[in-house]
């Protein structure tokens, strides 16, 4: 029997030569193509647009999930979840509008209905015992400390925050995906960022 | 350092990682997305209710079963699901396809768990138990390997309810038991026939398998002590037990028997003439049996045996040519029924007002380049739709 993913395989040994011989001819990097052209490519059919689509706003949605759940599995399956409920509904969306907050409104509403739901699991006895456990840990700089300052908020705070931060979201934004009046979402910025400040400067050194 | 800035330095753990698993998914789901619709008429919203009334009572009443069968011998399903949207219950379906083996949440999302042939749910839907070639191992529903255990010609690993702590799997012709753990791997019989054993829900460690002879057998898997033995009526392919433990079924092609957890026979259905019993299955409560019978075209039925004499009527809740399949919603309410021959699986409602709902392109959904088929045609097998977390594993 073995036990884990099993020992490294070894790397190829490299035996090809990476000097070039001469001058190297001159290339041109193809230019980025923006959101709109990603988003039109994608809906007429390109995988490869698709892909440059997912490539740039996977890490944000995953650590927005993250960051509102705390819990790396359960984040994988949300952002994973939002993108493709985002790919059904590729034919329908406004391209005059901004991806990002198209899909962090997905993100985030399904991180605090997972939040909700673990909650209701607890109080009737049915959360599992088990916890999954990352491979590798959060990293950056205090991320220990934001975790255990965002613990202290309530899963619609900590979208707030995160949709303010991560996403960069303006207040008019995340009250439109988040569907909340202006004036709350300002109201849990504030309270949010209060809890923050007051983690991170305990945890600064003296 | 302020706030804003340590979010946006923040790195949640694994990114890359998750990044190219996702990848995966999101593209598959791409490649099967519905397809931009147009705007229908007024005229035939108003028709299609008409057409589904008229389909219902064509398909559906004894006068009309010739006309539906032919129809759906024909085409399928009509009007099935281009891909898999969502599942009618809560959920999560085991699949295992050409692809490896998959699970599907009830939102219809799907998550590849690795390239696995065969698979299992854990009681309540925490770990996979999954096998291929040479190799049985348990998972996460995340597909993280948990352990590995290399054995000759693996399959039909089962959990025992309700705790997982036993794991009874094949190899070759040898019954072998392994803790949930992954330790304390031992053969317990050889001689053995090529189906999955079952466990005796709530027992200490009771095992019903079939040895090579054709003779039912229930036995102490810890101990090793047999309990009891009964002849089959043929090869069996098929064996059950009901939820709370009390009963075990049997199927064979020429009957489906009913024991008591003593093994006395206390109920037996047997088949049509010229109308075998290809599989069955038990409900989670156990009070309906469902089995798919007939030779070239095949019937699903849905019994009631609940009580004694409900189970000589039996209900016809689809006919079609080729169907392979049965497994039950955890909440015991839908039937899922994979029809590789028109590449389809087709949820029945089987408690109150019948329902159907089909979803083709199944074989392509779960199929991927470089991967050995689990089924000699390569239509994913249905290895069973479990409770996450809420019940128990169908």
């Amino acid at each position: 029997m073995h036990r884990g993913p099993g020992a490294p395989l070894p790397l190829p040994s490299v035996t090809d030569s990476l000097v070039a011989s001469g001058p190297l001819p001159r290339t041109r990097r193809p230019r980025a193509r923006s959101e709109r052209a990603l988003i039109r490519g994608a809906i007429a059919g390109s995988e490869t647009d698709l892909e440059t689509l997912f490539r740039e706003h996977w890490p944000r949605a995953y650590r927005a999930a993250f960051l509102i759940v705390h819990d790396h599995a359960a984040a994988e399956d949300i952002a994973q979840e939002a993108f493709v409920q985002a790919i059904r509904r590729l034919d329908r969306f406004d391209r005059r509008r901004r991806f990002a907050p198209w899909l962090g409104a997905i993100v985030a509403n399904r991180a605090i209905d997972w939040l909700r739901a673990r909650t209701a699991r607890r109080e009737s006895g049915q959360e599992p015992s088990e916890s999954a456990v990352a491979a590798d840990p959060p990293a950056g700089a205090y991320s220990e400390e934001v975790l255990i300052a965002l613990a202290e908020l309530s899963p619609e705070h900590r979208a707030v925050v995160v949709m303010r931060y991560v996403f960069e979201y303006t207040p008019g934004e995340i009250a439109q995906a988040l569907d909340l009046p202006r004036g709350t979402v300002n109201s849990r910025l504030r309270r949010g960022l209060d809890v923050l400040e007051s983690r991170l400067e305990k945890a600064q050194p003296a | 350092m302020n706030a804003q800035r340590a979010l946006s330095s923040f790195r949640a753990p694994e990114e890359a990682a998750t990044q190219d698993r996702t990848w995966t998914v999101v593209r598959d789901a791409y490649r099967l997305r519905e397809p931009v619709r147009r705007r229908r008429s007024h005229r035939r919203l108003l028709l299609a209710p008409a057409i589904a009334i008229l389909l219902a009572v064509v398909t559906l009443s004894p006068a009309g079963a010739t006309v539906g069968r032919w129809i759906r011998h024909a085409l399928g399903v009509p009007h099935a699901a281009p891909a898999l949207f969502r599942l009618p219950a809560w959920g999560s379906v085991l699949v295992s396809g050409a692809g490896g083996t998959w699970t599907v949440a009830s939102d219809g999302s799907t998550r590849r768990l690795g390239p696995w042939h065969q698979a299992s749910w854990s009681p309540h839907g925490l770990f996979v138990a999954v096998t291929r070639k040479d190799e049985l191992a348990a998972v996460d529903p995340h597909g993280t390997l948990h352990w590995a255990l290399a054995r000759p010609a693996v399959r039909d690993p089962r959990w025992y309810v309700p705790t997982g702590y036993r794991v009874a799997y094949l190899s070759a012709h040898t019954l072998r038991v392994v803790a949930g753990d992954g330790t304390g791997d031992h053969a317990l019989a050889t001689g053995i026939a090529p189906i999955a054993p079952a466990w005796q829900p709530g027992s200490s460690y009771r095992l019903a398998y079939v040895t090579g002879k054709g003779r039912l057998v229930v036995r102490n898997a810890d101990s090793k002590r047999i309990i009891w033995t009964a002849p089959l009526s043929g090869p069996a392919h098929e064996l059950a037990w009901s939820s709370d433990g009390r009963e075990l079924l049997a199927v064979t092609p020429t009957r489906a028997s009913l024991y008591d957890a003593g093994g006395h026979p206390i109920a037996t259905i047997p088949a049509s003439p010229g109308a075998p019993i290809r599989t069955a299955s038990l409900a989670p409560d156990g009070k309906m049996l469902a089995m798919i019978r007939g030779a070239a075209n095949q019937d699903v039925v849905v019994w009631n045996v609940g009580s004694p004499t409900a189970t000589s009527q039996p209900r016809r809740v689809l006919s079609g040519a080729g169907l392979r399949q049965l497994a039950w919603s955890p909440d015991g309410r839908w039937l899922l029924v994979s029809w590789p021959a028109a590449d389809q699986w087709v949820f029945v409602r089987v408690a109150g007002m019948p329902r159907i709902a089909a979803v083709s392109r199944i074989a392509r959904q779960f199929s991927a380049r470089g991967a050995q088929p689990s089924a000699p045609d390569g239509f994913p097998s249905l290895d069973g739709w479990c409770c996450t977390t809420t019940g128990t594993a169908s």
